[in-house]
C-alpha cells in the first residue's frame, strides 16, 4: 500500500464513504433499469427523469402547505415520502408504460429507446421550466441526523441508513426474481409470453406491473437521494449514462451483475477521486470499454444469442426519391438560391446539420446499428478543426480535413469496440464511450472547458477566398455538403453497401455466404464518423467556436431526431429532419426553456405515429398509389399471384 | 482412425457435445462425412439436427468435441471463415434477403469471390459482370422469369429455390442443406431433389430432411440423431429396418 502514504485517512475513507453511497444508488437504479430491459426489452432511459421525479416528490410533500396554501394540508416528511413517493412515481410509470410505452413492445429495440429518450426530455424540460438549474435543498430526516465516530472518521448516521436499507431493497428484489415463484413467472412471461397466458396470467397486466415496479425503485431512489444530493431538473440526466454504463458492465442478463457492479464502480470511482481526481468522471466509462474488450458479455453476463440488426429502413429501392444523381442537382440549384432566401448562416447551420445526420443515417439506417453517440465524432472533429485553425493557423481546408482525421480515428476505435454488441447495447455503448469524450473535453486545457474553444478565424479558403464573407462562407459549406451526400449516395449504392444491405436484411445469411460481417459493420461506421466529422469541423469554422454542446449527449439524440423525423434507410429523410428540426428550432427559440420538451414531444410524436418519417411515408403514399394505377391497367385483375403458390400447402 | 480413411472423409466430428444452459442438444456425437456422398441426417423435430448444422458452420460454438474439414482443425473458427473455405449452408427458414430483387440475392453469393466487396467507392454497376452468371443459375432453378421482382413476393417454394441458387452460387466443396424439401407441394420437392442430385456431382452434400422419400432417392449414407445422440449409422435400406429408428420415428414425431 505504498501509495496510502501521503494520503490522509480521512480523504481516503471520506472519499470511499461517498463512493460507497452513489454504488448503492449506481445499484438500485440499474436494477431497475435491467429488469425492465430483462423483463420488457426496453431501455429505459428515462429512468434518469423518473429517479428524478422521486426526489421532487419527496420535496413537494415537505412543501405541501406552501404549494396548495388555504387547504391545511400538512407537511408530509422524509419517512411519509419514502412510502408514498416510490407508489406515486410507480403509478406514473404505470401510466406511462399504458399510453407509451406498451406500444413498441413488438418493435425493434430502437423505439423503445428513442420513446423513453423523448419522455425524459418532456420531464426535465418541464422541470427546467419550473426550477431552472437552481438545485432544492432538502435536509435530513430529524431521527437520522448526527452520526457516529468511528475514530478514523466520522460516519453520518444519514449515510449508514441509505446504505443498508439500499442493499435491503435490492436484495429482496434479486430474491424476488431469482428464487421465487412470482419471479419464475415474471422470467417465462418474457421468453413465452403465449404459455404464460395459457395459464391464465394477465401479461400485459403483469409487464405493466414489472415497469412500474422498476420506476418505483427509481422513485425509492429518488426520495433517499435527496437530502445527499441537490434536488434538480438535472440530477436523472447526468445518472442514467454512467447508469447505462454500469448495466453494460455487469451484463444486461443479470440481476445481481446489476447491483454487484453498481457498488463496486462506486468504490472504484471514489478511490478514483483519491488518487487520480482528474479520472473520476471517466473512471467508470473506460472500465467499461476495457470490460467490452475482454467480456464482451459484460462481468456477469451470459453468452448472448444471436441478434439481428434493425431493419427499419423505409427507402422502397427503385423510387425517384432515391435517385441520388438527380437529387444532387436539386439540391445543387436549390442550394445556390437558398442563401437569397434565407440568412446564410441559418442555411449553413441546416448544411452542417443535414450532413451529420445523413451520415448518422449511413449506420443507423443503412446497417441497422443504433448508434447513439455521434456527438463524439461531430464535436471531436469541431474541436480540432477550431484548435488548429485558431492556434495552429492551419489553412481553414486542412483545419476541418484534421478533424475529420481526429473523427474517423475516434470512430475507429469506438466501432472496434462496440462493433460486437448489438441493439440496445450498441446504443449504450456508443453513448458511454462518447460520454469519455465528453468529459475529457471539459477537463482538458486546450478545450477551454465550459468556454470551448472562440473566436474561430474564418481565413482563406485555399490562400485566395475570403470566407468571412458570408457568401462564400456559404458556398463553401454548400461544396461540402455535396461532395458528403454523393460521398454517401456512392457508399450506399457500391458493392460495399449491397453488403451493407445484405448484413441489414439478413445477418447470418450473409455471414453464411462468407462474409464477416463485424468488419463490414466497422468500415461502415469508421466512414460514418469521418462524415460525421466533416459536418462538425465545418461548423466549428462556420460559426467559429466549438463548445461542449457540440459534444454533449442531446447532439446525438439530434442526429437520431432529424434521421427519425425524416426517414430512417432514406436517402433524403435526414436532410429533410434537418430542415424540420433547424426550422423548428429557430422558430421556437421564443419559448426558452419550452424547446426542449417540444424536442422531446417530437420524439414521442414520431415514433407512435410517424415511424417512417416524412420522406418514409412519402414513399407509402407513392407505392400504394402505383400499386392502385398497376391494378386499374390489369383491367380489375387482383394482381396475379405467381404461378405455383398453391405448391406451399 | 487410420489417416487414409479420414482423406476420404471431408468433414469429421469428434465427440460434439452443445450444451444450453446445461441441457445437452447435441450429445458425444461422432459424424463423418465422405467426399463426393450425400449424407442425410434425420431424426424426430428436436433431435439436434440444426444444432449439428449450428455447430459444423461455426454458428455456435460446440460445448466440447473437435470438427475438421479436410483435415484441418476448424473447431475454434469465426463462422464467415468456415464459409470462405467452402462450407455453405442453408437454413432451416428459408434464409433471403426479402427486399432485394431476386437477381440482386444471388449477386450477394457472386460479389464475395470477385473481391470488390469492401469497394465503398466504386458504383454497383461494376457488379454487372456476374449478370450471365446469376441467369444461368436462376435457370437452373426456374426463377428467371423472376429475376427482377423483390424475393419477399416470391411464394414460399420459390424462395427456397432462390435460397438454393444463391448457396450453390458459391460452389461449395460442401454443402449443408436443413430440409430444403419442407413445406414443398410435390412438384417443387421433385425439382428441389433433381437437383440435389444433379449438383452432388463434383461435390458433398450434407443435408437434414424429413421427407423420407427423398432420403431414400438421394441419400448414400444415414446418420440417424434422436436426443442429440446418433442412433443408428448406414444406407437407407439398414436404417429403416432398424427397430430403434421405427421406434423413435413413430415415438418422437407427428409426420
Ligand atoms: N439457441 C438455443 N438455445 C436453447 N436451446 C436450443 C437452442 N437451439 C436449439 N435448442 C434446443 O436444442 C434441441 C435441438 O434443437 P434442433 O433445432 O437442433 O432440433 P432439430 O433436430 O433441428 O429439430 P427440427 O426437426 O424441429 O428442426 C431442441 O430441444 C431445442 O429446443
Ligand atoms: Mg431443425
Amino acid at each position: 500500500m505504498f501509495e496510502l502514504i501521503g494520503i490522509s485517512p480521512v480523504l481516503l475513507f471520506g472519499q470511499l464513504l461517498i463512493g460507497l453511497i452513489n454504488g448503492v444508488f449506481y445499484s438500485m437504479m440499474s436494477l431497475g433499469v435491467a429488469i425492465i430491459f430483462g423483463m420488457l426489452r426496453i431501455g429505459n432511459f428515462v429512468h434518469g427523469a423518473q429517479y428524478m421525479l422521486g426526489a421532487f416528490g419527496a420535496w413537494y410533500l415537505l412543501h405541501l402547505p406552501d404549494i396548495f396554501p388555504g387547504l391545511g394540508l400538512p407537511s408530509l416528511g422524509y419517512w411519509w415520502a419514502l412510502v408514498l413517493v416510490p407508489f406515486g412515481v410507480g403509478l406514473i410509470g404505470a401510466l406511462m408504460e399504458r399510453l407509451f410505452i406498451r406500444k413498441v413492445y413488438d418493435l425493434e429495440h430502437a423505439y423503445g429507446l428513442l420513446l423513453t429518450v423523448g419522455l425524459a426530455m418532456m420531464i426535465e424540460g418541464i422541470f427546467n421550466v419550473g426550477y431552472g438549474a437552481a438545485g432544492q435543498q432538502y435536509s435530513v430526516p430529524e431521527s437520522l441526523r448526527g452520526g457516529i465516530n468511528l475514530g478514523f472518521m466520522f460516519m453520518p448516521l444519514y449515510r449508514v441508513w441509505v446504505i443498508v436499507f439500499a442493499l435491503l431493497v435490492c436484495f429482496a428484489t434479486w430474491y424476488v426474481i431469482e428464487r421465487t415463484k412470482l419471479g419464475s413467472y415474471l422470467r417465462a412471461a418474457t421468453e413465452n409470453p403465449d404459455m404464460v397466458r395459457a395459464f391464465g396470467i394477465n401479461v400485459p397486466r403483469m409487464l405493466m406491473l414489472t415497469y412500474a415496479f422498476g420506476v418505483g425503485l427509481a422513485g425509492l431512489a429518488g426520495v433517499m437521494a435527496a437530502p445527499i444530493y441537490q434536488v434538480s431538473p438535472q440530477m436523472g440526466q447526468s445518472i442514467i449514462i454512467t447508469i447505462f454504463a454500469v448495466v453494460v458492465i455487469g451484463g444486461m442478463g443479470s440481476i445481481f451483475g446489476a447491483i454487484v457492479t453498481g457498488l463496486m464502480l462506486g468504490l472504484i470511482e471514489g478511490l478514483t477521486k483519491v488518487f487520480y481526481p482528474e479520472g473520476s468522471t471517466t473512471v467508470i466509462f473506460i472500465i467499461m470499454a476495457i470490460v467490452l474488450v475482454f467480456r464482451p458479455a459484460g462481468l456477469f453476463g451470459k453468452e448472448t444469442s444471436a441478434h439481428h440488426p434493425s431493419d427499419i429502413a423505409a427507402a422502397r429501392p427503385g423510387s425517384f426519391l432515391e435517385n441520388g444523381r438527380l437529387w444532387l442537382i436539386v439540391m445543387a440549384v436549390g442550394g445556390s438560391i437558398l442563401p437569397f432566401l434565407v440568412y446564410p448562416v441559418f442555411a449553413m447551420k441546416m448544411l452542417c446539420l443535414a450532413l451529420f445526420a445523413s451520415a448518422y443515417n449511413l449506420v443507423f439506417g443503412y446497417v441497422g446499428l443504433l448508434a447513439f453517440g455521434h456527438a463524439a465524432f461531430y464535436g471531436s472533429s469541431a474541436y480540432v478543426a477550431a484548435h488548429t485553425a485558431s492556434i495552429w493557423g492551419f489553412p481553414t481546408e486542412v483545419a476541418i480535413l484534421s478533424g475529420v482525421a481526429a473523427a474517423t480515428a475516434l470512430g475507429a476505435l469506438f466501432g472496434w469496440l462496440a462493433i460486437r454488441r448489438q441493439g440496445l447495447y450498441f446504443a449504450m455503448i456508443t453513448l458511454a464511450l462518447a460520454q469519455i469524450v465528453y468529459f475529457y473535453a471539459i477537463q482538458a486545457p486546450w478545450t477551454h472547458g465550459e468556454d470551448g474553444i472562440q473566436s474561430v478565424p474564418r481565413g482563406y479558403l485555399f490562400g485566395v477566398i475570403d470566407l468571412n464573407e458570408p457568401l462564400n462562407m456559404y458556398f463553401f459549406v454548400l461544396a461540402i455538403f455535396l461532395c458528403g451526400f454523393a460521398l454517401i449516395y456512392r457508399i450506399v449504392r457500391s458493392p460495399f453497401g449491397q453488403v451493407l444491405k445484405s448484413i441489414r436484411e439478413n445477418e447470418p445469411r450473409s455471414i453464411s455466404l462468407g462474409y464477416s460481417t463485424d468488419r463490414f459493420k466497422l468500415i461502415a461506421f469508421t466512414l460514418s464518423a469521418g462524415l460525421a466529422g466533416l459536418a462538425g469541423g465545418t461548423k466549428a469554422i462556420v460559426f467559429q467556436i466549438a463548445s461542449l454542446a457540440d459534444l454533449y449527449f442531446m447532439t446525438s439524440a439530434d442526429a437520431l431526431l432529424m434521421t427519425l423525423i425524416g426517414g430512417v434507410g432514406t436517402l433524403l429523410g435526414p436532410i429533410v429532419g434537418a430542415i424540420v428540426v433547424v426550422t423548428m428550432q429557430k422558430e421556437l427559440a421564443t419559448l426558452g426553456s419550452w424547446v426542449i420538451v417540444v424536442q422531446g414531444s417530437a420524439f414521442v410524436l414520431c415514433v407512435l405515429f410517424l415511424r417512417k418519417g416524412i420522406v418514409g411515408t412519402l414513399e407509402d403514399f407513392l407505392s400504394r398509389r402505383e400499386e392502385r394505377k398497376r391494378i386499374a391497367a390489369d383491367g380489375g385483375k387482383a394482381s396475379a399471384p405467381a404461378l405455383d403458390s398453391e405448391a406451399a400447402s | 482412425m487410420n489417416t487414409a480413411q479420414s482423406e476420404d472423409n471431408i468433414i469429421v466430428a469428434n465427440a460434439l457435445t452443445k450444451r444450453f444452459h446445461g441441457f445437452a442438444a447435441v450429445s458425444d456425437v461422432d459424424l463423418s462425412v465422405r467426399r463426393h456422398s450425400i449424407h442425410a441426417l434425420i431424426g424426430p423435430n428436436g433431435a439436434g439436427k440444426t444444432t449439428m448444422f449450428n455447430l459444423i458452420t461455426k454458428f455456435l460454438s460446440p460445448t466440447e468435441g473437435r470438427i475438421l474439414f479436410n483435415g484441418r482443425d476448424i473447431t475454434t473458427e469465426p463462422p464467415a471463415r468456415v464459409a470462405r473455405r467452402g462450407i455453405v449452408r442453408s437454413f432451416q427458414i428459408s434464409a433471403i434477403y426479402p427486399r432485394m430483387s431476386v437477381a440482386d440475392n444471388v449477386r450477394m453469393a457472386l460479389q464475395r469471390p470477385i473481391g470488390s466487396s469492401f469497394h465503398f467507392w466504386k458504383s454497383v454497376k461494376s457488379l454487372s459482370v456476374l449478370d450471365d452468371r446469376i441467369d444461368e443459375l436462376l435457370d437452373a432453378v426456374g426463377l428467371l422469369a423472376s429475376r427482377d421482382q423483390a424475393a419477399a413476393g416470391l411464394p414460399y417454394g420459390r424462395k427456397r429455390a432462390l435460397e438454393f441458387a444463391t448457396t450453390l452460387a458459391l460452389e461449395p466443396e460442401l454443402m449443408l442443406l436443413d430440409e430444403p424439401t419442407s413445406g414443398l407441394g410435390h412438384e417443387d420437392v421433385d425439382r428441389i431433389a433433381d437437383l440435389i442430385k444433379q449438383v452432388s456431382a463434383d461435390r458433398t452434400i450434407l443435408m437434414v430432411e424429413h421427407n423420407l422419400s427423398v432420403v431414400a432417392k438421394l441419400a448414400d449414407a444415414i446418420t440417424v440423431l434422436a436426443r442429440g445422440k446418433v442412433l443408428a449409422e448406414g444406407s437407407y435400406s439398414e436404417i429403416s429396418e432398424n427397430p430403434e429408428v421405427v421406434e423413435a420415428y413413430i415415438g418422437g414425431s407427428d409426420d
